[in-house]
């Protein structure tokens, strides 16, 4: 509030003295309700964020949060870990707390599924801009790149596991391996692996997926769980190469590291922006989902974490040093995530998942 | 008469509390396990858990592995109580915070740290290998027996404390008398300290199986891939699929089987102490 002030005196102060005014006003017309005025000023200026924790949020507040608040005199709340669990509690006791959700793709797709995103308007944002097309309810917020990570001093180039096809040939390129532990990502690889062109994904022909993991299978040391470990298995030898993402092996690469990244083949998912149903402070929502979406905040934000911007201008402005760590949007073997496909079909092939995964 | 009026004075502000948050939440776990999304009884996901394979092979493995942990760090926290209760009151309190010292770590440094020590390169295969002179590469992650490493760590504290406060209850006039008449250590440790101990022996393998049950990350960073827990499905039910009503009915089947084994813990308990034992 007080840094509010300072950089946007201007509204503040109109803010202040129109709200005083309505004190006045209020106190001597009634006599009063001295509460109902500051209540509703409040919740014309509030606003609630629910974002990842970590660098993540240092990266949020610094590229959103701050020059939203300067620009719009709305003073922004932000809040660690979007969890779907809490978005049904919230909605089903009609208690809303939470406006703007940042989700990831099967998160944002249940959701809207079950009835808890507030419609969005096409309006707000410049579709032709955008790296992959919007729903009813979420936009897509920006992608993040999965591929293959190796040690590079145990394995100069050539010698490690490029593309999934490479991932899968434990005879050319033998050693332990990494895969998620779920089933979204992990039968796409294993349909690249298995030679299924990207364009042709989808519907996944899952039958073939769990025959291909089924070849893989006994080289996998670790169903990874916990993101983290996807490099640092790699980095402390326990694994040869691991499946991870392109910001994970960014970081390893500036911790000194000597770690590689491939970007030869990636698998791309999406992050969606979506407003809870009910959100108490919706329309200034609208605005912030709209702002985060500017092709300018984009690149301030992705510069900063380092994902691909779901705005395609964004990227041209984006850093040289950064702009590297993102996926070629050219690249044909790239297989852009499905969510849609995956709303219908999450529970039933996860459970199938964990099943295939203990047998 | 008097003496039970006052136990409430006592006992009742706690009870209302607890009714209040644990009761009441219960209460409605229970009944969201029996009701479907449109509010009708039903026990559809009783039927479909104990028709799913999934849900009995994980059931099993939380068991094994609880049960097992629990066990292990029993072996393993128990002397260090017993050392504990001969130290002086001053030093004690020192090596009891030396006891917490897991709890200052979080599990995904730990982890971290677990594979640098028993990874297939790590110190303990490297001191394998120099001390066998050949390779040694020790599978000791990503399976049950990391499991083990990492639950036995964080679980030890539960059984140390309650084990040393049934020791310090320990009448020492019992230790003199016992030497007066010429025991051996093992033969007092048998006959006295360790009968002694089953209360706390008791408290602390119940809790640490019961806490053990709800584990979810330990296994998750350091198990296989068949060292999946109940938690994890759990989590699946409530964050992934929004289906409550299983996650209940999990929830529910977790707290029936504890709760009988507590209860029959209780009884084997009272008809182990009956006959024989100093009271």
């Amino acid at each position: 509030m007080s840094s509010n002030s300072q950089l946007n005196p201007g509204r503040r102060r109109f803010f202040q003295t129109t709200g005083a005014g309505a004190a006045v006003a209020a106190t001597t017309a009634i006599g009063l309700p001295m509460l109902a005025v500051p209540r509703r000023a409040s919740a014309a200026e509030r606003l609630v964020v629910v974002s990842w924790g970590g660098t993540y949020r240092t990266a949020v507040e610094e590229a959103l949060v701050r020059p939203f608040e300067k620009e719009y005199g709305i003073s922004v709340t932000l809040v660690d870990t979007p969890d779907l669990a809490k978005v049904k509690a919230q909605v089903m006791t009609k208690n809303v707390e939470w406006d703007v959700f940042d989700a990831v793709g099967p998160m944002a797709m249940t959701g809207s599924k079950a009835g808890y995103w507030e419609p969005l308007d096409p309006a707000l944002f410049d579709q032709k801009d955008l790296i992959a097309p919007m729903t009813k309810e979420a936009v897509p917020f920006y992608g993040f790149t999965g591929g293959i990570f190796w040690d590079a001093k145990k394995y100069p180039e050539g010698k490690a596991p490029q593309t999934f096809a490479e991932y899968f040939d434990v005879k050319k390129f033998p050693g332990k391996r990494t895969l998620r532990n779920r089933a979204s990502e992990t039968l796409e690889i294993a349909l690249l692996a298995d030679g299924v062109s990207p364009d042709k994904m989808y519907p996944l022909d899952v039958p073939r997926a769990f025959k291909a993991l089924e070849r893989i299978k006994p080289h996998i040391a670790k169903w990874v769980d916990q993101t983290p470990q996807t490099t640092t298995l790699v980095e402390t030898g326990e694994v040869d190469y691991s499946y991870t993402y392109a910001t994970r092996a960014k970081a390893s690469q500036e911790s000194g590291k000597p770690t590689q990244f491939s970007f030869k083949q990636n698998l791309i998912g999406l992050e969606y922006l979506v407003v809870l149903k009910g959100a108490p402070n919706k329309a200034a929502a609208m605005k912030y989902v709209q702002f985060a979406m500017r092709p300018d905040r984009q690149a301030a934000l992705m510069n900063l974490h380092g994902n691909t911007p779901a705005s395609k201008k964004a990227r041209g402005l984006m850093k040289p040093e950064i702009s590297k760590w993102l996926s070629d949007p050219q690249n044909k073997n790239n297989l852009l995530s499905n969510d849609a496909w995956w709303a219908d079909h999450y529970d039933e092939l996860t459970l199938k998942f964990k099943e295939w995964v203990l047998s | 008469m008097n003496a039970r009026n006052e136990g409430w004075l006592y006992v009742g502000p706690a009870t209302l509390f607890l009714f209040l948050v644990m009761l009441v939440p219960l209460a409605y776990v229970v009944y969201t396990s029996v009701t479907t999304a449109s509010g009708d009884f039903s026990l559809a996901s009783y039927q479909r858990l104990l028709s799913s394979d999934l849900f009995k092979r994980t059931l099993l493995t939380t068991f094994q592995i609880s049960i097992v942990a629990s066990l292990a760090s029993l072996v393993l926290g128990y002397p260090i109580a017993l050392h504990l209760a001969k130290q002086t009151p001053r030093k004690r309190a020192l090596y009891m915070v030396l006891v917490l010292v897991p709890f200052w770590t979080s599990i995904l440094v730990k982890s971290y740290a677990f594979t640098v020590l028993l990874g297939r390169v790590g110190l303990v295969n490297q001191f394998l290998s120099f001390m066998a002179g050949s390779s040694v590469q020790l599978p000791m992650l990503f399976n049950r027996f990391g499991v083990m490493v990492g639950m036995t760590n964080y679980l030890i504290p539960f059984i140390v404390f309650p084990v040393l406060a049934s020791l310090l209850a320990i009448d020492q006039s019992l230790y003199r008398a016992s030497e007066i008449m010429g025991a051996k250590p093992p033969r007092i440790f048998f006959r006295i300290t360790f009968p002694l101990s089953l209360p706390g022996v008791a408290a602390g393998v119940l809790s640490t199986t019961v806490m053990s049950m709800g584990f979810f990350v330990i296994p998750a960073l350091l198990g296989g891939r068949q060292d999946v827990m109940m938690s994890n499905l759990v989590d699946f039910y409530t964050r992934e699929t929004m289906d409550w009503n299983m996650a209940s009915a999990i929830g529910v089947i977790l707290l029936g089987i504890v709760t009988l084994v507590a209860i029959a813990a209780d009884q084997a308990k009272r008809f182990g102490s009956r006959p024989g034992v100093p009271a």
